[in-house]
Order: C-alpha cells, then sequence, then structure tokens
C-alpha cells in the first residue's frame, strides 16, 4: 500500500532549496525521516499537509494531490508539530477533544475518542489538569494525542522525542511503535538523531541538504558490513603488533579506538580472513577475545559512502 | 492489543473509527462556538472568567439600574437613549475588547495551537474569519444585552412598543456594526504579535486615542463651527463611525458631534467602515497565511 508518493518535489526560498528534487515512496508501516537540523523534514511534512506550494515536483499523501487537495489530505492525517502547541490554561481533555471535533469528529465521539486516545498515551490520570502543569515528556504526549484522537490514516511525528531525557525518549519511541505496529496506522517520524528510529521504524529515509540520501528498509541498514573487528589481550603493544603482522599477510586493517578494523571485502577470499586472524594470534602468542561481525548503522551514510536508491 | 486474543482483560485495545466525519460548515461552526464561549473564559481556567464576566456583569449594571427607576417610578418611557447607551459605557466595551481580542488571537500564536488549527481540514482565511466572528459575537452580546434588558424593561412597564422599537433596532445594527469593525481591527492587531501584554497595549491606546481625538477635535470644530471637519474627523474612530452610521442612516440619536449628514458624507462613513473591516480581514488572513509556512 502506498500512503505517499513524491516525484521530483523540490521547493525553494529565494536562493535556498530546503527540498531538492524528492522522489520516493513511503508505504504502510513506520518510516523514519532523518536527517540534520535543516535538512529539510519540517519542509516536507509541511508540503505533504498542503500548508507549502512546491516549487516544481508533485506529491500524493493517500491518492490525493498535495496542490490541489490539501483539505482532504488534513482531513486524513494527523499532525505533531515539532514546536509547543498546547495552550497552557486548558485541561487536556478539553483541547484533545476541541481538537477532534476541529478533524470532523461528531461531539460524543470526539469526547469519547479523546479518552480513549489520552489513556493510551499514558495521560489518564493527568487528563483534566491544566496543560501549562504539565512536564516537558507529558506535554509531548498530549501533542501525540491530539494528532491520533480521530483516527488518521496516516500520522506524521515531527521530532516527537525533542527536548526529551532518555527515559520519556523511550517511552515515546514505544508509543510511536505502538501507533505503527499496534494501532495499524502508517507513520512518518522524523528526528535529527540518526540512530533514534532504527528501533522502531520499517523503513528509513535519509535526508542530507534537502537532498535524498537513501531510502531503504531499516534491516538493510543494519545488515552485517562485511568488516571484522578483532580484540586481542596481551603484553606490549599486543594490539599493534597483531595489526603489523595482519598487514603483513595482506589483510587491510586499522586500529579503531581498543580494536583493530579488518576489511577483508576486497580480498579474492574474504571468508578466509577470520582463519588467518586465528593463526595469526596463535603465532604472536596473544589472547584472542573477539572477532566481531561489524553491524551498519545509519550514521554511517554520512562517513562518505555513495548514496544508493 | 487489539490483534492478540485472551490474556489482557483490562485493555479494551485501539478502537479505530470509521464512522460519520462532519463537514466544514460543522466544523467551522464548532470553532465559532468554541471561540464565543473562550471570549468568556468558558472552558478556560477560573483567573480567565474574570476579566470578561465582570465587564459583561459592569455593562449591565447601568441598564438593571434604569430598568428598576422605570419600573419603580412607572415611567412611561426610559430616561436613557438605547442609541447613547454604548457611547456612554464604551469604556466598558474597550476594556473587554482589549482583554478578549488577544485571546482568541495572540494565543493561538504564543502557543503555537495555530500550527494544529492550520493542520485541519478547515482553510486559513475560514479559520481567521471564525475567530474574528467569535469576537465580534462576544463582543455584541455584552453591548446588545443592556440595551434588551432595557427594552424589554420599558415595553412590559406599558411603554408604546413602537417607539420603542424605532429606537431599539437602529440601536441594535448599529451594535452589530460596531462589533464587526472592532473585532476585525483588534483581531488584526492581536494577530500581530505573541505578546499578549503589546496586543492589549496597542489596542488600548488605538481604541481611547482615536476616539478621544475624535471628541476633541470635533468640539473644537464644533466651536468655530467648521461642520465638514467634524464629519471627515469622525471616520477615524470605530465608535464615531458606528455611531455616525447609525446617526445619519438609521435616524438615532448621535453621541458624537460631528453626525454625517447629506447622502454623500452618511456614504461616505459606510464605505469606510466597508473598508476598514475588509483591508482588516484581508491582512489578518494574510498574516495567517504566514504562519502556515
Amino acid at each position: 500500500m502506498t500512503v505517499i508518493q513524491t516525484a521530483g518535489l523540490t521547493k525553494q526560498y529565494g536562493s535556498l532549496i530546503a527540498l531538492n528534487g524528492l522522489s520516493t515512496t513511503i508505504g504502510a508501516g513506520i518510516t523514519g525521516l532523518v536527517g540534520a537540523n535543516g535538512a529539510g523534514k519540517s519542509t516536507l511534512i509541511k508540503l505533504l499537509l498542503g500548508l507549502l506550494t512546491p516549487s516544481s515536483g508533485d506529491a500524493a499523501v493517500l491518492g490525493h494531490d498535495i496542490r490541489t487537495q490539501g483539505t482532504e489530505i488534513r482531513r486524513l492525517v494527523g499532525y505533531m508539530p515539532e514546536h509547543d502547541c498546547l495552550p497552557p490554561d486548558v485541561r487536556a481533555i478539553d483541547f484533545i477533544v476541541h481538537m477532534g471535533r476541529m478533524s470532523g469528529l461528531p461531539p460524543n465521539v470526539a469526547r469519547e475518542r479523546a479518552a480513549d486516545t489520552l489513556r493510551h498515551v499514558g495521560l489518564a490520570d493527568e487528563r483534566y489538569r491544566l496543560m501549562g502543569s504539565y512536564s516537558t515528556g507529558m506535554k509531548q504526549r498530549a501533542k501525540l494525542a491530539q494528532a491520533i484522537t480521530h483516527h488518521p490514516k496516516l500520522v506524521l511525528l515531527d521530532e516527537p522525542t525533542n527536548g526529551m531525557d532518555p527515559a520519556s525518549r523511550d517511552d515515546m519511541l514505544t508509543l510511536v511503535s505502538k501507533i505503527g505496529h499496534d494501532f495499524g496506522i502508517p507513520v512518518l517520524v522524523t528526528s535529527h538523531l540518526l540512530g533514534e528510529l532504527e528501533r522502531v521504524s520499517d523503513n528509513i529515509i535519509v535526508l542530507d541538504g534537502g537532498t535524498l540520501l537513501r531510502s531503504q528498509a531499516t534491516s538493510a541498514f543494519t545488515e552485517v558490513t562485511g568488516v571484522l573487528l578483532v580484540e586481542v589481550l596481551g603484553e606490549d603493544q599486543s594490539q599493534h603488533r597483531m595489526g603489523e603482522a595482519l598487514a603483513a599477510q595482506g589483510l587491510p586493517c586499522r586500529p579503531r579506538g581498543s580494536l583493530i578494523e579488518v576489511d577483508p571485502r576486497g580480498l579474492p577470499e574474504p571468508a578466509k580472513a577470520r582463519d588467518t586472524i586465528r593463526d595469526t594470534a596463535v603465532d604472536l602468542s596473544l589472547g584472542l577475545v573477539r572477532i566481531q561481525a561489524e553491524h551498519g548503522q545509519i550514521q554511517d551514510i554520512f562517513r562518505g559512502e555513495p548514496a544508493r536508491g | 492489543m487489539a490483534s492478540r486474543t485472551g490474556g489482557v482483560i483490562h485493555d479494551i485495545g485501539y478502537r479505530p473509527y470509521e464512522g460519520r466525519r462532519l463537514s466544514e460548515g460543522s466544523i467551522a461552526w464548532s470553532l465559532f462556538r468554541r471561540g464565543y464561549l473562550e471570549a468568556f473564559g468558558i472552558g478556560r481556567s477560573a483567573r480567565a472568567k474574570i476579566l470578561p464576566m465582570t465587564m459583561a456583569v459592569l455593562m449591565l449594571i447601568p441598564a438593571l439600574v434604569i430598568v428598576s427607576v422605570i419600573v419603580l417610578v412607572s415611567l412611561a418611557e426610559g430616561f436613557l437613549n438605547y442609541s447613547t447607551y454604548i457611547n456612554i459605557f464604551s469604556v466598558g466595551i474597550v476594556i473587554f475588547v482589549a482583554g478578549q481580542a488577544p485571546v482568541l488571537f495572540t494565543r493561538d500564536l504564543r502557543s503555537g495551537a495555530i500550527s494544529l488549527y492550520l493542520a485541519r481540514p478547515l482553510p486559513t482565511w475560514a479559520f481567521a474569519l471564525i475567530r474574528c466572528a467569535s469576537l465580534a459575537a462576544a463582543i455584541f452580546t455584552i453591548s446588545a444585552l443592556p440595551l434588551l434588558l432595557m427594552f424589554i424593561g420599558a415595553v412590559s412597564n406599558e411603554a408604546d412598543f413602537t417607539d420603542q422599537a424605532s429606537d431599539f433596532f437602529p440601536a441594535v445594527l448599529s451594535v452589530l456594526i460596531l462589533s464587526v469593525i472592532l473585532a476585525s481591527v483588534t483581531g488584526l492587531i492581536s494577530a500581530l504579535t505573541t505578546r499578549r501584554g503589546f496586543a492589549v497595549g496597542a489596542i488600548l491606546i488605538s481604541l481611547w486615542v482615536s476616539s478621544a481625538f475624535v471628541t476633541a477635535v470635533q468640539a473644537i470644530a464644533d466651536f468655530n463651527r467648521m461642520d465638514g471637519l467634524s464629519q471627515f474627523v469622525g471616520l477615524l474612530s470605530p465608535f464615531s463611525l458606528a455611531d455616525g452610521i447609525q446617526s445619519g442612516l438609521l435616524g438615532g440619536t448621535a453621541s458624537f458631534l460631528g453626525s454625517p449628514e447629506g447622502i454623500g458624507m452618511i456614504l461616505l462613513y459606510v464605505v469606510s467602515s466597508i473598508v476598514l473591516v475588509l483591508g482588516s480581514l484581508l491582512l489578518l488572513i494574510r498574516s495567517y497565511r504566514r504562519k502556515a509556512k
């Protein structure tokens, strides 16, 4: 199921290109949109909501054109902005009911769903409090509640973990995962912390300076890279001696912290590298602590790898 | 969770909603209604109710006194004119507007809630107009309620209905015009800042200064028998503008000295009001559109 489709989507402010020719397809499940601040994430979300007009290119959200069917899109989508958006002098329950009504829910349904939604985000006991008295974590939950109370067909979450402490951040990501996987609502969630969304998202889109760097399944980012990390134990610069011995046998390697990074990917028989490492350690009388296959991280694509897809 | 079976008893799980969704018209009505109530502090904190409720009550007290006197002394007519009531007690309206226009406009911008409204089905222009309509309705309520009270008091005390009605209805119409002008102008002022204090100050200054300026210049012009100047100056304040239309066009009693005379001047008052309202609304919509970007 295609939820969002963009083709050459571009947004330019004067000489600044906020989004440059983005062509991608987003399906069901949770899609993480990552990139540094200013990479074009918020611009993309506002374009998808029909709040901004693209400079060129097209996009469709749930089959609706963003240029001409903004109202239809905003009826079907839930949006949680990055910045503060809660009036402090209103009770959470009243505000969520009101926001449900603003999305077209009948009065009694809006009331029922507001109570349900606040329970789902963990604010059941605090729902009668003025939102001005909420902590950052609670405010983020209330913001999330207003985005899902009308049972949208797609949820756009802009930096939902912003400003939260590690524990609340974890809770928020668990909630995001719940929405995408248990509630069955497709989610597009952004973060400037590159590794954060690995845990919850099914697919990752990486933006850099308004350009698409990569778009693929999260598992593809975290698969085994082929590089081996070796740790040895011994006297007198054991790591250095081991590295030199491996290099002498034609294995490309370099130090990485207390480990040795061995990259056999260019060799005719990379599988034999493990044997060579074991034998070398024996020859040098060093204790071989581990040979570990390296897993990729989203951050790695900012370390100079060429862009794919 | 919804998809799992057995085990969890208390968690009723997520319930999707595939039922009826209301039209934009219903959403607009809901926004109008809530804005109207919020202008009186209803649905907000207890503190937020103090100012609007106090002003609403203070506006009613003189009317209550008048009605009581009419009933006790059995006067056949009210001794205070409907048309001039609003201008005599305009200070109450000014304080109400200065306090509540920022509630409907500045507050959304300051809290950031504006981004939630703009990400929902109502278009930006509709949101701006509905906010204005809520404020206009609130101003109309606190201004027209005393007139209604006096009217009911007079009529129920055997005053001539036709006599009373011919004074009452033009006055109500004039209050409506004043409410629309005040709502659009003060709405625009409030939407230009995220600081409530600035908005309150700017509204108080602009309404009081313009009103005082008009009164002063008209007094000087009247003393020097400069009728033309007096009538032109009346265009500069919302209160004298609405008063001019009701006295010139609807035949009510004027509160300001330079009531417009002649069809040309009356037309100028009407056109100026329309331009002021439409201009303010256009600028307001433009300002909200910028917020969406």
